[in-house]
């Protein structure tokens, strides 16, 4: 069960470009079609609440997934970030008067420093020490990150936290006509700049994987030493990579913000949202960037289910241990969650890929 | 003399609030700090001999306080039921139903301990992140349960009668609970010293900390200690969630995740596999958190983040962790 | 000839990826000192580790006076009879000298504890310093205590690697005379660098290069040989 895909003779070979022959490249672009084409052909606002939730965790789990995955760093302070990103946009709209474009960009902007600076400095003086330790020490923040959004109400509104008001185009009120039959409000737009931010931000990350820098983390996650023997500065780039992905999370968070208006602790900066991103990453797969999407989408898809399992209940005779079995979802989660683990280390996409690189024809190192 | 020094600055820490705080106050609170470290120095010290060990991140760990406390209140309300033990006068009759209680949490955690060590974590030695994720995973599996079996609401601890209330000391008042805590803490170190230092378990128990492959080759099959120290620090983590609950006179199913954070800080302020770096650095934990809850309310977790962060710079490996 | 104690047959082993050991054969007979050498990565102590189980094969055998372990955990194994003093001595530094002679027994009785009686008796610096923590001794001490650790047991095979990595000339002499005196006790394979360590204790020599066994034969046969200590040795 080792995490991410394996060093070949091809690890250190640059990628090819992708070409339009390669099937994977169309599954992506056929995600983000259906994603795109969710508000304007599925009229369920569910749908489309749960279409562009994919796209933002799917993100936030990638960036998970750069830091897990890729540099093979175990941290749990990331969903911390995504929940500055998420405040910082909601402070700068709200807090200072009408909000603005401006204001919503210096918000994006604040967001993605802050979570650098936090990211770098623990970092810098945590990741000397034993994996184990750098795990407890971001536990350590993100629970103290928490406790103190939810204590420092003046500023973040503590457990009610924030309800700012968007800007122009994306404000609620917003009318610009029609297209292609739908009423052109604040949360369409609001959901397309979502999507091509997440869009944006996927990209670069696929970018920052397969450049040079990506190859080192992956030479330095497959074995610290023998990079470090090979001259490549481990410490320094290790925390680069955090916190150009502590950064991505944080835009997701503001981009969270934008389509939810609304955020407090427990749904952006706690130990739930940590948890969601570990299951996410581990259906997926982790070492996939890509899988995070897939993770997202069966986890969003399942907890908008699942709840209705209550009704199996009845069918179990009504009685009181059934009914509060089936209450208890979160019961039936952990058991899965524990279940993909010991099964599907390698989550989805990193079993159908380990599934085809084992079929005969393939060259090594040709990742797809 | 270097070994010496936390030692001393736990001293200087414990008596440096003298200075600023009239003495009745400060008794108080450095009793509670006293108790509450002691409390999470049992949890923390099961911890740190498992991560010292056994190189796993345990989780799971809270969950295994919360069902301590758990068993324990449920033995207390059922013996409570047939026989009235523990609203009786009789300190004799109240010992008992809190020796009951003791005993349920820690067969409970000893069974737990070990199907959890062998179904659940044999399978991913070695592999951190897969500990978390199923740790974490048996966690939220653990605390269903309780949800489950006990109802999601916060219920009341009944507390034997002469377990509650005071003593009154030279015209201070001196809660009982949490000297009853001290003591238990205090019999539990020497206990777990003795085990460690005078036991062939416990000498095999100190050469796997400090390598596991070498008593390996040493003919012992380590896994049958690993399973053992699992066990002994569930057993552990129970207790102290017993002695937390009728510190609070409630339990509640998520309490253990509530402590499991501290008892993350002291095994990383006193050292992976020293039990009396946990001991010293619960007690360093538990002292500043009530001192500087009662002169600085809001920043009192911070403090304790601080003294991690602070211990982390000067000796990464904890006050009293080997370097590895 | 005496009887083969200890077997390796054909062994590969990996480590990840790397294939370290491809085609390790060698064989240990009673009463003798075999020496296993190579250039530094050639794979012995890689080979040791197999042999100990802390390593399993991917292919080939290793038997111990005819039982097969390869399969077996290195706990199994070392109660078989076999000892290991690994390279850097794998001393419990925390621990005193007498709880790591004490940690080493198989089993806590008579005849063990009897046994590290003369231990302490044969090393006098180890009793001098009994209640010392180990990792106060010096380099030499520390290798005399993994030795003494080691005949805590009786053992039909021992294991060691590069015991005298490290050690200044004059602690070289005092591990020669130290396992000198124990030799005829077990069989020992040695894994030595110090070629005139080698030269003066082993019976039989096995050198492997890249994970291979290249040559075998009588040590006398090897001191002889310049070109093959050349290129297999560098020296």
């Amino acid at each position: 069960m080792r995490a991410g895909p394996s060093t070949g003779p091809g690890a250190f070979r640059a990628r090819p470009r992708p070409r339009w022959s390669d099937p994977t490249v169309w599954l992506r672009l056929a995600a983000l079609a259906v994603i795109a084409a969710m508000p304007l052909v599925v009229p369920s606002f569910q749908a489309t609440d749960l279409a562009i939730k994919i796209a933002i965790f799917g993100t936030l789990v990638a960036s998970y997934d750069v830091v897990i995955g890729y540099t093979g760093i175990v941290s749990f302070g990331h969903a911390m970030y995504f929940g500055f990103g998420a405040y910082a946009v909601a402070l700068c709209l709200g807090r200072f008067g009408a909000p603005t474009y401006g204001n919503l960009l210096l918000g994006f902007v604040i967001g993605a420093a802050v979570s650098a600076l936090v990211a770098g400095l623990i970092g810098a003086f945590s990741l000397r020490v034993k994996a184990i330790f750098f795990a407890m020490i971001t536990l350590a923040f993100a629970e103290f990150a928490g406790i103190l959004a939810v204590q420092w109400s003046a500023l973040t509104g503590g457990e009610d936290g924030l309800s700012p008001k968007l800007p122009g185009v994306f404000a609620v009120a917003y009318d610009g006509g029609r297209l292609l039959g739908v009423p052109v409000t604040g949360k369409l737009v609001t959901y397309y700049a979502v999507l091509v931010l997440c869009t944006a931000l996927f990209l670069l990350m696929a970018r920052f994987v397969v450049s040079p820098l990506g190859r080192a983390l992956q030479a330095i996650r497959d074995n610290e030493l023998r990079a470090e023997a090979l001259g490549v500065p481990t410490f320094v780039l290790q925390i680069v990579s955090s916190t150009f992905a502590s950064m991505v999370a944080a835009t997701a968070g503001g981009a969270y913000l934008i389509w939810v208006r609304y955020v407090n602790p427990e749904s952006a900066l706690g130990v739930p949202v940590m948890l969601d991103v570990l299951l996410m990453v581990i259906i997926g797969g982790i070492g996939t960037l890509w899988g995070g999407l897939i993770g997202a989408a069966v986890l969003l898809t399942a907890r908008l289910v699942l709840p209705d399992l209550r009704g199996l209940a009845v069918l179990l005779g009504g009685s009181e241990v059934a009914q509060r079995l089936t209450a208890r979802w979160l019961l039936i989660f952990g058991i899965l969650f524990i279940v993909v683990v010991f099964f599907f280390p390698r989550g989805v996409l990193g079993t159908a890929r380990e599934a085809l690189r084992r079929r005969p024809g393939r060259v090594p190192g040709d990742r797809s | 003399m270097k070994r010496a020094a936390p030692a001393l600055a736990l001293v200087a820490l414990a008596l440096s609030p003298l200075l600023g705080m009239e003495p009745r106050v400060y008794l108080t609170l450095t009793v509670a700090g006293l108790a509450m470290g002691m409390l999470i120095f049992l949890v923390a010290s099961g911890l740190t001999l498992i991560f010292g060990l056994m190189d796993v991140l345990n989780f799971a760990h809270g969950a295994l306080f919360s069902w301590g406390a758990y068993a324990g209140f449920s033995a207390v309300v059922l013996l409570n039921g047939w026989t009235g033990w523990a609203e009786s006068p009789s300190v004799l009759l109240n010992a008992l139903s809190l020796l009951a209680a003791l005993a349920a949490a820690v067969l409970v955690a000893l069974a737990l301990g070990v199907v959890l060590e062998r179904v659940i974590i044999k399978p991913v030695y070695g592999q951190h992140m897969f500990q978390i994720l199923i740790t974490l995973g048996a966690t939220i599996v653990l605390e269903e349960l309780i949800r489950i079996v006990w109802g999601p609401n916060d219920q009341v601890m009944p507390v034997p009668m002469s377990v509650q209330g005071s003593w009154d000391v030279a015209d201070v008042i001196v809660l009982r609970v949490p000297v009853i805590a001290i003591g238990l803490g205090l019999a539990v170190y020497a206990g777990m010293l003795a085990l460690l230092h005078r036991t062939r378990v416990g000498l095999i128990v100190r050469a796997g900390v400090e390598s596991g492959e070498m008593v390996q080759v040493m003919g012992h099959n380590i896994h049958r200690y690993f399973t053992a120290v699992f066990a002994l620090g569930s057993a552990l983590a129970a207790v102290g969630g017993l002695m937390w609950a009728v510190f609070r006179q409630s339990v509640s199913p998520a309490m253990g995740g509530e402590q499991l954070i501290f008892a993350f800080i002291v095994v990383i302020i006193g050292g992976l596999g020293s039990v009396t770096g946990s001991l010293v650095g619960a007690l360093m934990v538990g002292l500043s958190y009530n001192y500087v809850a009662f002169l600085f309310p809001k920043t009192a977790l911070g403090v304790n983040m601080a003294l991690m962060v602070l211990v982390l710079l000067v000796r990464p490996t904890g006050l009293f962790g080997a370097a590895r | 000839m005496s009887e083969v104690v200890l077997e390796v047959d054909g062994v590969h082993t990996y480590i990840g990826q790397h294939h370290i050991l491809q085609g390790v054969s060698l064989e240990a007979r009673r009463d003798a000192v075999t020496v296993l050498m190579g250039r530094n990565g050639a794979g012995k102590t890689t080979t040791m580790r197999t042999i100990i189980g802390l390593l399993h094969p991917a292919r080939g055998g290793v038997r111990v006076e005819g039982r097969a372990v390869d399969r077996m955990a290195p706990y199994e194994i070392a109660r078989l009879g076999v000892g290991f003093v690994p390279e850097g001595q794998g001393i419990f530094a925390t621990l005193t000298v007498d709880e790591n002679l004490r940690v080493a027994m198989h089993r806590d009785d008579t005849e063990h504890r009897e046994r590290l009686r003369r231990m302490l008796a044969l090393f006098p610096d180890l009793d001098r310093f009994r209640h010392a923590s180990a990792g106060t001794l010096s380099g030499g001490q520390k290798q005399m205590l993994a030795i003494a650790r080691a005949f805590v047991n009786p053992q039909r095979l021992l294991l060691i690697d590069e015991p005298s990595k490290g050690l200044a000339p004059i602690m070289v002499e005092h591990l020669i005379a130290a396992l000198r005196a124990v030799k005829h006790e077990t069989t020992v394979l040695l894994v030595e660098q110090n070629f005139a360590m080698a030269e003066v204790l082993a019976d039989r020599f096995f050198l492997i290069d890249d994970g291979r066994t290249v040559r075998e034969g009588p040590m006398a046969a090897l001191v002889a040989d310049a070109g093959l200590k050349q290129r297999y040795l560098g020296i």
